[in-house]
């Protein structure tokens, strides 16, 4: 009873305070205004990134092995690498043949090319030559229409699967399927559009950006039988499997590309763990450098607080010489002061999340990365907008607390 | 009317032996209080009287619990106080003494009613029992309609009213009052001496600080303070009682 009678006094007399120095007040929490704004775009971007790499993640395939002339991510001298032979379609015929029945092999073939509908021209958009099982491999999957199909392989039909954002720049509304549209120097015909997967990561393949045509056909077009750069995925049968999956698809590349033991791969295998290893990197740097603007920001807005809180204590010795003569404690006059300097900070905080909002739609909108503010990053960040308040509030309080009634009933 | 706890009748409500308080000041020792033995009985009306430099302010001090003694003993209310923690002191503060100052002492900020809440809230007193407690303590000053103004929408002679109403709130054992009337001319400080002198009609226990001998002359009682020890200790026979009602 007697602390909540307690509490209700210090809170009453803090925010009265806080009213009665408004301007103070809003000037005090600018500090930590930034801090918050900080913290809060810290955690979005941080989520916003993870959010971007799990689309990635999920079109690159946990349970898949890529075999490829380079590796995605090259560490070390670009010139060992440059003289590598490129994949072929041979080798990948090879290669499929070896698994048989034990994991599914994909082979891609990309190039970039104009493409043409009636006036509609978009420039330089990916052009990838593929099978019927690259929706089995990446699990992406045609919205509308339908996927390539076996038929469509060994036909060599002049057939093509458009990502959203081709579709909206070719058809803007109409639906493209059906539609005869031209790719390079041939004709297509548009026989599905695939889902939207959004978010282009970090300079990363704009995956809606894409058109998918069967591979047969590709080398029939654009030539690279015997030459062209032809990546290959090898699926799991599961996502344990994956480890061993690597070393039988190394042992068989080994075998087929004929190198000797002492020779070194000419070729590398690509998975997601080496795409986790360089994202990781970038976060850790972004996390980094956020941990360090906003620990900058809290802390001198923290002092902020302290000052101000300083100003706060003396302007009321007398009054803490009053409540104590009359029989306040020691912690009621720490209480009301903590409280003061607690709800400065909560106010802060809370402008600095409606702000940190701005900028997270303001991201959004410029379509460099998905960010979203969740209620757990808000939460989180207010908690720490009232620690900081109570940290930059101890000290000023606990002077405030231990003042001598008699000195302080003294004070003009 | 006044419920005050009355101590057993042989006892004391205030009883100081051989109190000295001494402060260090830089190198210098300075003997503030050199041994005071005092005993003040309930419904007592006592005026603290000295020149400045006395001893009387640090003897209030003491009294009021708000300074411990060097050495001696002083128990208030049949309790001894010179022992206590700071959390206890401010305790007995809270139930046992009720202050009333020169310069009034309200909180600036918060209204009459509040104000005079102040030592239940410290008291841990629930908001209804509060407010009618508050409220009868205002009536008994005769500022029971005022409730809702600020201190400084009211003349010294109504703030110091509201002082009186704090401090009989708690019903104290004593009233502590420091020179009540330096800071209100003639005519408001007879109406603040005569509300003191109804609450000792009503069975109070009063000490009053004051160098004014006509303040001093409404008291029972008069202590004189020297060098920080009793010079003298006298009885009033006849002290002064306002002219209420006309004045």
């Amino acid at each position: 009873m007697r602390a909540l009678v307690d509490i209700r006094e210090s809170l009453n007399i803090a925010v009265s305070a806080i009213w009665a120095n408004k301007a103070r007040g809003v000037l005090t929490t600018l500090g930590i205004v930034i801090g918050i704004v900080a913290v809060t775009t810290t955690m979005t971007a941080f989520n916003g990134m993870q959010s971007a790499f799990r689309q990635s993640a999920a079109a690159v395939g946990a349970d898949v092995v890529y075999v490829s002339r380079m590796p995605w991510i090259i560490m070390g001298n670009w010139w060992e690498f440059r003289n590598r032979p490129n994949l072929n379609m041979d080798e990948a015929e090879a290669l499929r043949e070896a698994f048989e029945g034990e994991a599914i092999v994909n082979p891609t073939m990309d190039t970039r090319q104009d493409l043409k509908y009636r006036s509609e021209i978009m420039e330089g958009v990916t052009v990838i030559g593929t099978t019927e099982k690259l929706p089995i491999v990446t699990s992406r999957l045609p919205e509308t229409g339908r996927f390539l199909m076996t038929y469509d392989v060994s036909y060599k039909k002049n057939v093509v699967v458009i990502g959203t954002t081709v579709a909206e720049g070719l058809f803007g509304t109409t639906s493209p399927i059906n539609k005869e549209m031209n790719i390079g120097p041939a004709k297509f015909r548009v026989i599905g559009v695939m889902e939207k997967q959004g978010g282009n990561t970090f300079g990363g393949p704009d995956f809606d950006r894409q058109v998918f045509i069967p591979i047969s056909t590709y080398v029939k077009v654009y030539g690279g039988r015997h030459f062209g750069d032809v990546d290959i995925a090898v699926k799991a049968p599961s996502p344990d499997a994956v480890e061993d999956l690597e070393y039988e698809v190394i042992g068989e590349m080994r075998k087929i590309r004929k190198l000797r033991p002492a020779e070194d791969n000419d070729f590398s295998i690509n998975k997601l763990d080496s795409l986790m290893g360089a994202f990781n990197s970038v976060v850790g740097v972004v996390l980094l450098v956020g941990l360090l603007v906003t620990s900058i920001a809290l802390f001198v807005g923290g002092i902020g607080v302290m000052n101000i809180m300083f100003v706060s204590v003396t302007e009321r010795t007398r009054e803490i010489g009053i409540r104590k003569a009359i029989g306040a404690r020691r912690h009621s006059i720490l209480l009301q002061f903590l409280l003061e300097s607690a709800i400065i900070c909560l106010i802060g905080g809370l402008i600095g999340i409606g702000l940190a909002t701005l900028v997270t739609f303001g991201i959004n909108a410029s379509g460099m990365m998905p960010a979203s503010v969740s209620p757990g990053i808000l939460v989180t960040s207010v908690v720490i907008a009232m620690v900081v308040g109570v940290f930059a509030g101890f000290v000023p309080a606990w002077k405030g607390a231990r003042l001598d009634p008699i000195e302080a009933l003294r004070y003009e | 009317m006044a419920a005050v706890l009355a101590p057993p009748d042989d006892e004391p409500v205030l009883q100081l032996e051989d109190v000295v308080k001494t402060y260090v000041m830089g190198s210098e020792e300075i003997h503030a209080l050199s041994g005071v033995s005092v005993s003040i009985e309930e419904n007592e009306y006592v005026a603290i009287m000295g020149p400045s430099g006395s001893g009387k302010s640090t003897l209030m001090n003491i009294i009021g619990c708000l300074d411990v003694p060097t050495s001696g003993r002083y128990s208030l209310g049949g309790e001894m106080v010179d022992d206590k923690s700071e959390a206890e002191l401010a305790d007995i503060r809270n139930r046992m003494i009720g202050f009333i100052f020169q310069t009034f002492n309200l909180i600036p900020r918060a209204d009459i009613l509040h104000n005079v809440e102040l030592p239940l809230i410290y008291g841990g007193v629930g908001r209804a029992e509060r407010k009618a407690r508050a409220m009868s303590a205002l009536d008994r000053v005769g500022l029971a309609n005022r409730v809702s103004h600020k201190p400084n929408e009211l003349s010294g002679g109504q703030r110091q009213r509201v002082a009186i109403a704090r401090a009989l709130v708690f019903d104290p054992q004593i009233i502590l009052a420091d020179e009540p009337t330096g800071n209100l001319d003639s005519r408001t400080g007879a109406e603040i001496m005569q509300m003191l002198d109804e609450l000792h009609a009503n069975g109070q226990t009063i000490i009053i600080v004051t160098h004014e001998d006509d303040i001093a002359a409404h008291a029972s009682r008069s202590i004189l303070l020297r060098d920080g020890k009793i010079e003298t200790d006298t009885i009033n026979p006849n002290p002064v009682r306002s002219a209420a009602a006309g004045g």
